[in-house]
């Protein structure tokens, strides 16, 4: 299939292509390029988180029945018609969470340190920050050899706290959930433009061979830059180096993406249109579309790891549409008064309805025998059940997707207490191929998640 | 020039230089020799006696052991010999009802220990070690503006920045992950391309949304002409001379079938004139206007540069600005968007360039670029006398030596190998698009150059490890212009520098001052005062409209205003800094007079007032800072005595247990309580009380101020505001200018502060115990001028942290 760059009107573009690449809230006809062509039939396994922030009102989240038969809770109902796809898994903790003798008081801090790492984040302020590697990225090591890019990090309304961002703990852990190592926090980007230039890169054009030149100058510039690293490092101290080679490292990756677009430069396009400059005005519009850029992201493979922060810890966004003016972190600090309670059921109910959003336009996208939803692994949940006490105990989990054949849904599984979070994370590397020792505190692999 | 093999340790050579060094180190080692050790072990004995019941390696209650440490060798324990000094100043231990010494051993001892900790540091200073400093976003703008003279949307290209110590420039949280090398390079060659005008720049939509809160009923800006109602003034970028759309889009309200006329002008020049809406039969533009779609175009030719469009309605009535006061709209919200109902715009687009060249030369014979004077220093095509028979090449290297010194902020001579692979990048360009395109290409590889994107320091050979030594005149340069400007020296600070003239004090003094004097400046307003002040959240609080239906974005953005305006008064006043909390005047356009009630200030141009209302003077009666300490629904006592002790004291509280939750909202069904009685419920435990008796009553002095700066005699539930408070030293005051008062007796404690945050924002690292010492020194030093601003900068700027750094261990 061919497209031209004349002006075709965006929807008969669209439409003629035969697949849902229509970006709804995506406005502005520039086109870029992306890898549609090579849609092998092969059932590639995507992996996937959305987090939300302050845990959930659990007596309004969890089902009431276990198994296959269960009734959606409040907050879940909007998921429901997902039912199939979908595994609420209850009781699961997330130990590494946990205040230890002589940690600071903020808890918030420690709890994205620790959801996808399963590690105690260092409680610091200052540069020695440390976590573990996510599980996003080990999942990467493995998937993302086959992609352009490793893993994808995105979220929304990064904090602006004016201060630190929780006591005793460095903004670090705040502000991303994903680390290469634990020391490299990955930072989640929250521009839909800046997210879709890394997806499709910032050439306007779909012309191969411009593609191909850039890349060449790109690789020239990364030469350069590599010559110039190891001429600066000979005088430097060991900190100053290491940052620099962070610095290289990120060289490699870029030319690692090279190599691998080179080898695929004449693949087939769609159409996909680029997001304008700024930030969406409102917070619905702003998840949506980077909803739809996730499902651009699988739907061309340029990745197979996203993860997604809808909105941080401690965020103070309100939601007036809602009728809840109140800032969603003080909020989140109940006190059990049925008022509040009630407030933050809206606004869980609300995220809900937004990932089904998400859920929605995978099941539209056609991936290899059915649809995007049938591929991936996609976790949705807090590192945290009652946001009054930040209890780490009893996590609001649920599992989306068809895993590409390995998850069952539709069940409610309660596991017994003290169960790992980190163990779900083991199962799931498991069915993704990437079979994996442990992940922070594991102790095995989940039962009834297949084989119910 | 001072080179590497004489930069050597210090101890001399800074102390030598500087005066303030001199001081501190003198009058330390002279008063040094006088305690004797009796006098250590008589305090020795008052610390066995009053802390170590809880402070000791059993307990460590706070964290803290003291039975080890020993006052005969403070110098062994400096950390927690700095933070017992910090309780005796302020005489917060032993916590109440525990026996405590008298006032006297207090003041004494604390003088005793502060001058021991100062004696020590003198002997052995360690000025830290801050780690490579990555450019921040804001730093990279800056630097790109001073090296093309090209303003750039740094936000659209570059990813945010976290912040550690309450400030985004802290070098340790400035780190690479791979995806930022991605956005350098796209950067490098977006900020290129714009630079030099290149001609293939694709076409590419910049929006421009306007907030639905932004209530458009009245001229919003100096930048739109007299006599305009609403619409949005914007500073954009052309990046070629050529044709471009811009689209305006209306908003959907009510407003749609008013009879307007739509004024597009670009500097101040008028290029389309729109009528838009319902206009009645017969009328010239009934026929014209647009009605059905939302969005309207128009096509227009504009030269290169940034320039700016303003979009508005032209009122068809009389209007004189500043005379008389306009009538005020009657708001709804029945659309749930604000308060509109007057037509208005919801987004302006621009478009382009299209038909480049189609324009012809401009004035002067080519387009007109600031950026390309900035980079083109020589012209190989169009020589001057003087200049000709020099080659292409020899001019490139003028351009490329002259970008890269500036750029990498050193020296760079024409042969150095910086400029070899510069230039080979420009042959590669040359050939395949001509001499610009060479240029370009260099220019993109500078941009990504790890000696732009960081700023470098290095141990000098000759040093032992762990040694404090004296950084380089280059170097200095650097910290000094990166504190001052957020931004990269200037040729001539670069020059005196290359000439290792900055440790002559005089010359450095004389530097200081002609940067503070710099409009670069602002950004100790813009990035340092509006993180210190909280400024910045500003952009993210939302007062719930249904109690403030009052609050819009124009009075968000004249909140923010207002106190830029005033710290920047101040700085460039060379005031006190005590000054922010007591000067009788602010800034107010007529917005925001109306939400003070300050009468007879008219139109949208901020002015300075006097302040006759004792109880809004200062910095604690500014609406944002009043704002930004509140909840979306009420005041916050915690949260304001909380910002007094962290920002004024520099004290502040630690964060509250886990478990604690946050105040109920008061419960309608029952006898209002007051938010006073609330508060006083959950100080009733003495967990909580440890910390909220200090917090606390400094809140309440503010509570006549609501939650977005008002004044106001009666609380939400209709009960008189009692804004008297006791702090916990017995301090009895009523009000806000008694608030005042009480903070004036602790001013040193404020500067302190200032002096923290100042340095902390200096160095790009966080303030450790053993900076107390140059801290105090700089205090000293700045008292003698009354603490106005450019002795405390000055004094940051000679400190021994500043001026020195710490070799590797």
């Amino acid at each position: 299939m061919i497209i031209t760059k004349k002006a075709i009107p965006r929807r008969m573009v669209l439409r003629g292509l035969g697949a849902s690449v229509a970006l709804p809230l995506l406005d502005g006809m520039v086109p870029a390029l992306t890898a549609l062509g090579r849609t092998a039939a092969a059932a590639k396994p995507r992996w996937g988180v959305v987090y939300v922030p302050h845990g959930a009102v659990m007596n309004h989240w969890t089902p009431q029945q276990q198994g296959s038969g269960f009734e959606f809770s409040r907050i879940l109902q909007p998921l429901a018609a997902f039912r199939d796809r979908l595994t609420v898994l209850s009781g699961l903790d997330h130990a590494p969470a946990a205040q230890l003798p002589g940690d600071p008081a903020g808890g918030h801090g420690r709890i994205t340190g620790a959801f996808l790492t399963g590690v105690h984040a260092k409680p610091t302020e200052g540069a020695d920050f440390e976590a573990g590697q996510s599980v996003d990225q080990i999942a990467a090591r493995q998937l993302g050899q086959e992609t352009e890019l490793a893993s994808l990090e995105i979220g929304i309304g990064l904090p602006d706290f004016g201060g630190a961002c929780d006591a005793g703990f460095s903004c670090a852990y705040i502000s991303t959930l994903c680390w290469s190592t634990p020391t490299t926090p990955l930072p989640m980007e929250s521009r839909p433009r800046a997210v879709f230039e890394r997806l499709f890169g910032d050439g306007g054009s779909t012309d191969p061979a411009a593609r191909r030149e850039r890349m060449e100058r790109d690789r020239s510039i990364l030469d350069a830059v590599t010559e110039k690293v190891a001429r600066l490092k000979t005088d430097l101290g060991a900190r100053d180096v290491s940052k620099l080679d962070d610095y290289l490292s990120a060289v490699r990756d870029v030319e690692r993406r090279i190599r691998r677009a080179e080898a695929d430069v004449d693949r087939e396009l769609p159409l996909v249109e680029r997001p304008q400059g700024g930030i969406p005005a409102s917070f619905e519009e702003h998840v949506k579309l980077m909803f739809d850029l996730q499902v651009v992201a699988y739907q061309a493979d340029l990745t197979r790891v996203i993860s997604f922060m809808m909105t941080p810890e401690l965020t103070a966004q309100t939601y007036p549409e809602l009728g809840v003016p109140d800032p969603h972190h003080a909020l989140s600090h109940h006190e059990n008064n049925p008022e509040s309670l009630e407030k933050l059921t809206k606004i869980q109910t609300f995220h809900a309805g937004l990932f089904s959003y998400y859920l929605d336009r995978l099941r539209a996208t056609p991936d290899g025998e059915g649809s995007l939803l049938d591929q991936v692994m996609i976790l949705y949940g807090s590192g945290m059940s009652n946001s009054n006490l930040h209890n780490i105990q009893k996590l609001p989990i649920v599992l989306a997707g068809g895993g590409a054949g390995q998850l069952r849904g539709n069940q409610h599984i309660q596991y017994p207490d003290e169960t790992p979070l980190t163990n779900l994370y083991l199962t799931l590397l498991s069915k993704m191929g990437v079979p994996t020792e442990r992940v922070g505190d594991s102790t095995g692999e989940l039962a009834h998640l297949t084989d119910l | 020039m001072r080179d590497a093999p004489t930069r050597g340790m210090v101890g001399l050579l800074a102390v030598a230089v500087f005066p303030a060094l001199v001081v501190a180190a003198h009058g330390s080692s002279e008063r040094g020799q006088a305690p004797s050790d009796r006098d250590a072990s008589a305090y020795q004995a008052v610390v066995e006696q009053y802390c170590v019941t809880c402070h000791n390696e059993r307990l460590r209650t706070g964290n803290l052991a003291l039975d080890g440490a020993r006052l005969s060798r403070v110098a062994d324990d400096a950390d927690v010999w700095e933070k017992v000094l910090r309780k005796l100043e302020t005489q917060t231990m032993p916590p109440p009802r525990r026996p405590r010494p008298d006032a006297t051993t207090y003041t004494e001892f604390a003088s005793w220990l502060e001058m021991k900790l100062d004696a020590a540091a003198a002997v052995d200073p360690n000025p830290g070690r801050p780690t490579l400093h990555r450019l921040n976003r804001f730093e990279y703008a800056n630097a790109i503006r001073d090296l093309l003279a090209l303003e750039i949307d740094s936000e659209a290209l570059l990813p945010g920045d976290d912040m550690a110590y309450g400030f985004d420039n802290n070098a340790d949280i400035l780190t690479v992950a791979p995806g930022q090398l991605e956005r350098y390079i796209s950067a490098a060659r977006k900020v290129s391309r714009l630079a030099i005008g290149d001609p293939s720049i694709e076409a590419d939509v910049a929006r421009y949304p306007l907030s639905s809160l932004l209530v458009q009923n009245e001229r919003m800006s100096e930048e739109l002409p007299f006599g305009s109602r609403g619409g949005t003034a914007i500073s954009h970028h052309f990046p070629l001379d050529g044709e471009y759309v811009i689209r305006i889009q209306l908003q959907q309200n009510s407003g749609r079938r008013e009879s307007q006329e739509i004024d597009v002008r670009i500097d101040g020049a008028r290029v389309a004139l729109l009528p838009v809406g319902r206009w009645p039969e017969g009328h010239e533009n009934a026929e014209r206007a647009e009605t059905a779609g939302s969005s309207l175009t128009v096509r227009v030719p504009a030269r290169a540069g940034t320039r700016m469009v303003s979009v508005s309605f032209a009122e068809h009535t009389m209007v004189t600005e500043g005379v008389g006061p306009r009538h005020l709209p009657v708001w709804t919200f029945a659309t749930g968007r604000g308060f509109v109902e007057r037509m208005a715009l919801e987004s302006v687009e621009i478009e382009g360039p299209y038909n480049p060249d189609s324009l012809g030369p401009g004035p002067d014979g080519e387009s007109e670029k600031a950026s390309r004077r900035r980079i083109f220093v020589c012209s190989p095509s169009r020589q001057p006398d003087q200049r000709l028979g020099r080659t292409e090449e020899a001019c490139a290297t003028e351009i490329l030596t002259t970008l890269a010194r500036r750029a990498f902020r050193r020296p760079v001579a024409s042969g150095d190998i910086d400029i070899e692979v510069l230039l080979d990048f420009f042959r590669a360009g040359r050939a395949e698009g001509g001499f610009d395109r060479g240029i370009q290409r260099a220019l993109e590889n500078i941009l990504v150059d790890p000696e732009f994107l960081f700023r470098l320091e290095r141990d000098p050979p000759d040093v032992p490890p762990t040694t404090a030594y004296a950084l380089s005149d280059i170097e200095l340069a650097s910290r000094l212009s990166f504190f001052l400007w957020s931004s990269g020296p200037d040729d001539e600070l670069l020059e005196v520098a290359a000439e290792g003239r900055l440790s002559d004090p005089l010359v450095w003094e004389q530097q200081v001052r002609r940067l503070l004097a710099d409009t670069r400046a602002s950004s100790l307003v813009t990035s340092f005062a509006a993180q210190w002040l909280h400024l910045r959240r500003m952009r993210s609080v939302t007062p719930d409209v249904n109690a403030f239906p009052a609050f819009d974005d124009n009075l968000r953005d004249a909140l923010v205003r207002e106190t830029e305006l005033f710290v920047e008064s101040q700085i460039q006043g060379d005031r006190s800094v005590v000054d922010l909390l007591t000067a009788d005047y602010t800034f107010v356009n007529e917005r925001l007079a109306r939400h003070y009630r300050i009468p007879r200030v008219y139109g949208s141009r901020f002015r300075r007032v006097t302040l006759d209302d004792p109880r809004r003077r200062g910095l604690l009666g500014h609406g944002s800072i009043l704002t930004v300490t509140s909840l979306a629904t009420r005041t916050s006592p915690v949260v304001r005595g909380k910002w007094v002790l962290e920002n004024i004291f520099g004290t502040p509280p630690p964060p509250p247990p886990p478990d604690v939750p946050a105040l109920p909202e008061s419960n309608r069904d029952t006898t209002p309580q007051s938010l006073r009685e609330r508060l006083e419920l959950h100080r009733a435990s003495p967990v909580c009380a440890s910390c909220h008796v200090r917090m606390d009553p400094l809140g309440f002095g503010l509570q006549n101020f609501d939650a977005v700066g008002q004044w106001r005699e009666r609380g939400d539930a209709g009960t008189v505001i009692d804004s008297s408070g006791v702090l916990p030293d017995g301090t009895a005051f009523d009000g806000p200018v008694e608030l005042r008062q009480v903070l004036l007796t602790r001013r040193s404690e404020f500067v302190r502060t200032v002096t923290e945050k100042l340095l902390t924002y200096a160095l790009g690292r966080g303030i450790e115990y053993y900076d107390r010492p140059a801290i105090r020194a700089i205090v000293r030093d700045a008292e003698r001028d009354d603490y106005r601003w450019s002795s405390l900068i000055l004094a940051v700027t000679r400190s021994m942290p500043f001026q020195m750094r710490r070799s590797e261990p």
